[in-house]
This record gives C-alpha cells, structure tokens and sequence, in this order.
C-alpha cells in the first residue's frame, strides 16, 4: 500500500478488510496466521465485528421454507425429530379417537396429573431425552415438548398460537392404538410443566402427544371432545 | 424471544441440547436466510448457505462465549461469511428482481433488532460523516459482500483506487466510532 497510514492504521485497515471480506483469498490466509499469533490483532477484528453489526438491521427477515427445517435436522441427526411435517398417519390416527371415550375417562381419572406452571428447574439432564414438536397442519399451534428421563418431567413450550378465549388447550398421551390419556390443561399460550404419570414414563419413545381444543378447564368427560389442534411424535435424542 | 434467550439457547446448543438447537432454529432462521439472500440475491443457494450456516453453529457453538460478541452478531457472522464463500465459490446469475420484491414486503422487527438503538445511531452517524460513494461502498461490501474488483466496477474506478479510498474511509470510520 502506498498511503501513508501508521503501522497501527495500517493493521486496522487490514482488519477491516478482512472482517469485510474484501482481501484475497491469499490475503485472508496470511492475514489468519498473523490472527492466531496476535491477540491484539484478534481484538482489533472483534472490534470491527461489533462496529459493522448493525449495519445487518436493516436486512428484513426471510421465513425459509419448512422443508429446510426438516432437512436440516435430517441431515443432522439422521431423522426428522420434529413433527413440522406432521406425519398422516398421526392425523389419520385421530379418528378412532372420539369412539374411545369410556376407556379413556377411567384412564385419566387413575392417571393423576400435576401441573406447574412456574419455569423450569434448569438442572442437566443425565437421563434419556426426548423431543417433539407438536404442530398443527397450518402452523397456527406450535409447541415444543421436552422429556427428561432423569426427572420424569415433560415440559412443553408454546412458540406459535394461543388458546381462544374461554377454551382452553389439553393435553393427552396417545399409545399405540390406546385412547388419549390426558395429562393435563396447558397455559394459554401452550406451556406447561407436568410430570409424566410413571406408567407412562417407560412409553415415551413413540409416544404421541396431541393438543385439543376444550372448555375452560379441560375436558369434561376425560376424552377430547373438541378438535385436535396439533400432534407430534416423541423420539430419543 | 430476546437476546438473553438466544444467549441461552445457543448455550444449550454448545452441549448437544436438539430442543434447543430446534428452537435457535425457529428464533434465528428468518434473520439468517434474508443475511443470506442479501448477499446471494438467489433464494435455492441461500437455502444452503442456511443449512450449512446451521451446521456450523450445531459444530461450533461451544466457541460463541469466547467470542465476547452478541448473540445475534454471532450467528450473523457465520451466516454472512458463508453467503460469502459460497458467493466466491460460484459466480451466480442473480435474480435481483425476484428477490428485492419479496425483501421490499416486510421491513426488520424493531423487537427481531439484533443492535441497541444507541449502537446503531452511532455507526449510521460515523457513515454519515463520509462522502456518499464511500458510505455506499462500506455498505456495499458489508451487505452484499461485494469485493474491491465489484466494487470498482460499480464506482468506475481502478481497483487500486478503489482500495486506497476505501482504507481510508474505514480508518475515519474507526476514529469516529472510537470518539
């Protein structure tokens, strides 16, 4: 360079550069060994990081499409853990549903159900996990549910949607071919903190989880009774 | 979601949380993808660059709290330079028009801001204080991540000439923002 900066303008020049992408690549590589042996120089580029970042405000947000969610996650960890895509068979399963009501009132009414709805404890999990994504088919619902096998706790986590007024969203556990069995009514906004009933807690893996639309309270006769508004399948992480 | 969530999601990334990752995705990606299609101006490449962005913070989280930067500057960092390797990579055929339609439809979220408002004013008060072309071009190799050859075929300048202003102007960039 032929302008007449000091040594110290001429390295922060340089940094600059470099944080905006404007040298060689040649110059990028001998630009990063003289980085890792120089502290200063390391600074000098957070520095230039933190001074360029708000000029990314002004770029408007862009929702990518929901395939690249699940093929991200695939190409990841292997599977599809999330129920974004949610599964037909778990919809077309749904049906049998209302038909199930006599079995599923004696269920619940064994299965006691507590509900907290303070935050979570946040200690680490040492038991298995288990993830889901509960979504409704247009994404109006969306919640997040988290099983630690260390605890017993299942903690759910509304990110998109909220109860209609006077309706409230329940809970339930599907098994198999069994009727739902309710764990409990939701906050509003779809979050909730319930530990597992121990029956169900060595079932997790493939457990469905669906959300139903219900009177204030809950379901009045232990089996949903209104439309279910999303599903999502539990699977180990 | 604010920033301290973010902070913590990515902290829970940094320990192999896939809940957590699943939820940075859904807080993050929207932010990610238009850094990406700003720089790409082609919505199939900066699917990838996202997903790849994506792996890079699963591999990598561990390295943010070292970095002492923002959350959100974090993430768009590694979105931005991997839109701007992959643009390197390929010289691709954009379909501006396509894209500035859609990004002209929907402005940033002042709660989605990545940058406290004083931070802001600061830097966009520094450029003001260079010439018009200057200002642009700054902003031009940030944004778009334009190189000295694009940007002096935009200004019409030897690439030489391109680079000496340029330095300059980001050396009264640094005094200024250093004031």
């Amino acid at each position: 360079m032929t302008e007449d900066l000091t040594p110290q303008e001429e390295n922060s020049a340089l940094a600059a550069e470099y944080t905006l992408r404007l040298l060689s690549p040649e110059e990028e590589r001998a630009f990063e060994t003289h980085l890792a042996q120089d502290p200063q120089l390391e600074a000098e580029v957070a520095q230039w990081v933190h001074h360029f970042a708000p000029l990314a405000d002004e770029i408007a947000e862009m929702r990518p499409p929901k395939t690249a969610k699940a093929k991200l996650m695939t190409d990841l960890f292997g599977e599809v853990t999330q129920g974004q895509t949610a599964p037909s068979s778990i919809w077309s399963r749904l049906g049998l549903w209302q038909g199930l009501t006599l079995a599923a009132t004696a269920a619940a009414a064994i299965l006691a159900v507590m509900l907290v709805t303070g935050p979570a404890p946040q200690t680490p999990a040492t038991g298995p996990l288990y993830v889901s994504e509960l979504s409704a088919q247009d994404d109006s619902l969306r919640v997040l549910a988290v099983y630690d096998g260390s605890t017993g706790g299942l903690r759910l986590t509304g990110t998109d949607g909220t109860a209609a007024t006077g309706r409230d969203f329940e809970l339930w556990a599907i098994i198999g071919d069994n009727a739902p069995v309710s764990l409990g009514v939701l906050t509003d906004d779809g979050t909730g903190n319930i530990i597992l009933p121990p029956e169900l807690q060595s079932t997790v893996g493939g457990m469905v989880l669906a959300i139903s639309d219900e009177p204030d309270g809950g379901s009045p006769t232990g089996a949903p009774t209104g439309a279910v508004l999303a599903v999502g399948e539990m699977t180990d992480i | 979601m604010d920033i301290s969530d973010i902070d913590h999601l990515i902290s829970r990334v940094a320990l192999g949380d896939r809940a957590a990752f699943s939820k940075l995705y859904d807080a993050t990606s929207a932010k990610l993808f238009g850094v990406a299609l700003r720089v790409l101006n082609n919505t199939a490449s900066a699917e990838d660059v996202l997903q790849e962005t994506f792996m890079k913070i699963w591999r990598y989280a561990d390295r943010y709290a070292s970095t002492g930067n923002s959350p959100m500057t974090w993430l768009i960092t590694i979105a931005r330079n991997t839109a701007i390797d992959r643009l390197r990579a390929t010289k691709l055929t954009a379909d501006i028009a396509d894209v500035e339609d859609r990004v002209a439809a929907q402005g940033p979220t002042p709660e989605q801001s990545a940058i406290a408002g004083s931070e802001v004013a600061r830097i966009v008060a520094c450029l003001d204080e260079l010439t018009e072309d200057r200002r642009s071009a700054v902003r031009g190799a940030y944004l778009e991540g334009a190189s000295y050859a694009d940007l002096a075929t935009r200004f019409d300048v030897p690439i030489n000439t391109m680079r000496t202003w340029l330095r300059r102007s980001l050396i009264a960039l640094r005094e200024c923002m250093a004031r």
